[in-house]
């Protein structure tokens, strides 16, 4: 059986997209600036694009889940974001949901 | 000002005022931050053309800063196109109806100029369309932007839904009728699958092009123009002498590639190939004839006018006011130049199109298979 190499790519994205919110929240328990947690997300498999992350972190914060800080380190300043109690809550509510909709998934597959 | 700064004031410009210092600091930081982890692997500095390559691979600054966007994405979502759609396609077939209906009535209540009423016809249907199309996106626009979402949009009931089939002009009949043996009649039927009919009509209509071309056949009346009174007569201009060989190379280079694609019909690459070289040659041809700016003279009783053209006529005021050109030689002449002029153009652009969607289908890989 053929598949088609755009409509597959265009389907793994929409499959990744969703859960990369999860993964951020996730990477966010211990405390980073943008450019390192890109780093740890890739090191993990989860590679993202900049300009798709660093607005990703600002819509987390204005949705309270996350708080940040500017802080001067290694000579220039840099700012650190972490999970705000709310976001802790919600990392906890959306891991549940995770693993329930893998579970299913996993009998179906 | 450095690469930097350059790029971080083109995305500044695009963001918020009370969020901009605080974006472009952060992404001055990654850009540093990206700029020195190349450094370190490197064990240099960066070149101005790899500070360059990692300022592309971060995004086009118009992409960066409208991700920071707070608003909608599109000026008509994927929730609210559906509906856009089809408000769009009903909106203009009722138009294309009324025009149709409008014009018929025209020509047939004996019209001082045929052409002229067919032309304002033309006129009236663009402009209304565009004007729809403009309008229906507005809508949807103030839609998304303010969440709008009216209720029959999201309470439907199923007994409402006839009309949406209506966007089916092959529905229409069956609509009307509502009967088994009329949808039987007005339904489209499914296409079947040959593709070589495409290439064996190609074939066919090129090979009566060269037959006429070398002076086989002959199309009596072809270059007569219908003037009030007497006919005038067209004549070719040098240009078409000049090119008659390459003219004469391009159509039967077109018959073999059509006829190639009728003994492999699925050799799609081999086509795309030959289509792109052939859409090359058609460019170069229609550049040159535009470029040779006299295309056909007119002749009626000892009298001439050329009909040529340059990139003057290439202007849409002047399309408009297509119909208001003169029933004399002069004034034919000057219509047809600029029919003409926007023949080539429209040739050209769809050449383009042609050689860049089969250079595309050159590019795409090959299909694999599922494991």
């Amino acid at each position: 059986m053929i598949v088609d190499p755009d409509l597959f790519e265009s389907m793994r994205m929409e499959l990744r997209r969703g859960s990369l919110v999860l993964a951020v929240l996730a990477r966010l328990r211990e405390e980073r600036y943008g450019y390192t947690l890109r780093q740890a997300l890739a090191s993990d498999g989860l590679e993202m694009e900049e300009s798709t992350l660093y607005p990703l972190l600002r819509r987390l914060e204005s949705q309270g889940l996350l708080t940040s800080e500017w802080r001067e380190e290694e000579k220039r300043k840099k700012r650190f974001y972490r999970l705000s109690p709310m976001g802790e809550a919600m990392l906890s509510a959306l891991a549940d949901e995770w693993r329930g909709i893998n579970a299913s998934l996993d009998k179906i597959l | 000002m450095d690469l930097i700064d350059r790029y971080l004031n083109a995305v500044a410009a695009q963001l918020p005022l009370d969020e901009r210092d605080d974006i472009v600091a952060e992404l001055r930081d990654l850009i540093l931050s990206r700029f020195e982890a190349g450094e370190d692997e490197l064990g240099r500095a960066l070149t101005d053309a790899e500070k360059e390559a990692i300022l592309q691979e971060i995004g086009h600054p118009l992409v960066v800063a409208a991700r920071y966007r707070k608003g909608p994405d599109a000026l008509v979502g994927p929730e609210l196109f559906p509906y856009w759609l089809f408000g769009v396609k009903a909106g203009l077939l009722v138009l294309l109806a009324v025009h149709a209906i409008g014009l018929f009535i025209n020509l047939i209540g004996g019209p001082a100029d045929a052409g002229r009423a067919i032309a304002q016809a033309f006129h009236s249907f663009f402009g209304a369309g565009l004007t729809l199309i403009g309008a229906a996106t507005l809508a949807a626009a103030i839609f998304e932007h303010y969440g709008i979402r009216p209720t029959w949009l999201t309470k439907w009931r199923v007994k409402d839904l006839g009309a949406f089939g209506l966007s089916d002009p092959a529905a229409w009949g069956a609509s009307v009728a509502a009967t088994d043996k009329a949808k039987q009649t007005w339904m489209p039927r499914p296409r079947k699958g040959w593709p070589g009919g495409e290439y064996l009509f190609s074939f066919l209509a090129t090979g009566v092009f060269v037959l006429w071309w070398v002076g086989a056949i002959h199309f009596p009346g072809l270059f007569h123009v219908g003037l009030r009174g007497e006919d005038a007569v067209a004549t070719g201009a040098p240009i078409w002498t000049t090119l008659y060989g390459a003219i004469l190379f391009y159509a039967v280079a077109q018959m073999a590639v059509d006829l190639a694609s009728l003994v492999r019909p699925y050799a799609v690459r081999m086509r795309a190939a030959a289509q792109a070289v052939l859409a090359g040659i058609g460019l170069w041809l229609t550049w040159t004839i535009f470029e040779a700016g006299h295309w056909f003279t007119l002749t009626r009783d000892g009298e001439t006018a050329r009909i040529a053209g340059d990139w003057v006529l290439l202007d849409f005021d002047r399309l408009r006011a297509i119909g208001d050109g003169g029933r004399d030689l002069v004034g034919v002449a000057s219509t047809l130049s600029l029919v003409m002029s926007w023949a080539i153009a429209i040739v050209a652009i769809s050449l383009m199109f042609n050689a860049v969607a089969n250079l595309w289908r050159l590019v795409q890989p090959e299909r694999r298979s599922a494991t």
